[in-house]
């Protein structure tokens, strides 16, 4: 099994070189994305939690680190954890951010746009990086899984507060309705 | 702050690794991978959604730089120093054999100074997302076990008089009590 899955989630990691001169546009464009239901990453399908960082550089630390390594060009970092296989979520990549994906990774080289299904997958799996340790908490649960499951149990609290004193035969057909 | 998301936090992080991590770290990821006790401790660590630990020999597209690097990344919910002082205190013997081959890695006690460490090498994310932001891992993994008892019960209901469903909800109940 791939280093990259625990359960049925996906841990992908994809680190592309940004174009020269685009880090400040980039890094503006990502600031400036909107948030919750406002992020290109509502629009792509399995998604649990995702993020994008721009690497300007590598650290140094002295204690004993004689060379301090260099980036030929800074990078840009996209991770997710994600529910299914790796094509299936890539195919929802392309399609879901569109255009969105083309002003974020348009900033980095080679990219081929999201026209192209086949290009698309080809550089982010390029790019990718496989995962030594991948931890993931409910890795059983898809995205719908777990918000279903969390608004349930907020019903089965609101429930049991509302249900207490009714006589059985009421708390019997409100329970059935409810759930 | 991008880090952030509702109750989910991001940590990024990227360290160089001396030449010993070379023959070390696969060691350390494997038994990591292979013994569940490594996986079980995090778990215990009950407010870590997802984590990933990547050893960098080359970076895609065939850079190499002279150092190999080891990136980091959780998504937990809770402050990013108490996140620290967890896994200070619950996992410092696996934080010592993660990092330890990393150039500058304190040890993770006392952990001010690994607190700075991971500071000094942490990347802020641009852009973090999260499709259920007022979800934590606890309440997750709680909920998972509310559903089974629920659905259990429902299905089951409708054979059920109202004083025999009575008594199966209130034992429902108390067998979810925990986690609710």
């Amino acid at each position: 099994m791939s280093r990259n899955v625990s359960g049925q989630a996906y841990a992908l990691t994809v680190l592309t070189p940004i174009t020269d001169g685009h880090q400040q546009a980039l890094t503006d464009h990502l600031n400036a994305l909107g948030e919750g239901d406002a992020s290109p990453l509502a629009r792509v399908p399995g998604t649990h939690i995702a993020r994008w960082v721009v690497i300007d550089d590598l650290k140094f630390q002295g204690h004993g680190q004689r060379h301090h390594d260099k980036l030929s060009a800074p990078r840009l970092l996209f991770s997710s954890n994600f529910d299914g296989d790796l094509d299936g979520y890539l195919e929802g990549l392309r399609t879901g951010m569109a255009e969105d994906a083309d002003a974020i990774w348009g900033h980095c080289r080679d990219y081929p746009g999201h026209e192209n299904s086949g290009a698309f997958r080809a550089y982010m799996r390029a790019y990718q990086l496989e995962a030594a340790l991948f931890f993931a908490a409910y890795g059983d649960q898809t995205v719908g899984e777990v918000k279903a499951n969390v608004a349930q149990r907020r019903r089965l609290i609101d429930f049991a507060l509302e249900g207490q004193g009714l006589d059985a035969a009421t708390l019997k057909s409100r329970f059935l309705e409810t759930f | 702050m991008a880090n952030v998301e509702g109750r989910a936090t991001a940590i990024t992080v990227l360290t160089p690794v001396k030449p010993l991590g070379r023959f070390v770290l696969p060691i350390v990821f494997w038994i990591g991978r292979h013994v569940s006790a490594t996986l079980k401790k995090l778990q215990m660590l009950s407010f870590i959604h997802f984590a990933r630990w990547i050893v960098i020999p080359s970076f895609p597209g065939g850079e190499k730089p002279r150092y190999r690097y080891l990136f980091f990344e959780s998504n937990f919910n809770g402050l990013w120093d108490q996140y620290i002082d967890a896994f200070s205190e619950v996992v410092p013997e696996r934080m010592r054999g993660i990092w330890g081959t990393s150039y500058g890695f304190p040890g993770p006690i006392p952990v001010e100074p690994f607190k700075r460490y991971i500071r000094a090498n942490e990347y802020v994310a641009n852009h973090y997302w999260s499709a259920y932001p007022g979800a934590t891992t606890t309440e997750i993994i709680a909920s998972q076990r509310v559903v089974a008892a629920l659905e259990d019960l429902r299905n089951r209901a409708d054979g059920m008089s109202p004083e025999e469903f009575h008594r199966e909800y209130q034992r429902m109940l108390w067998s979810v009590q925990g986690d609710l």
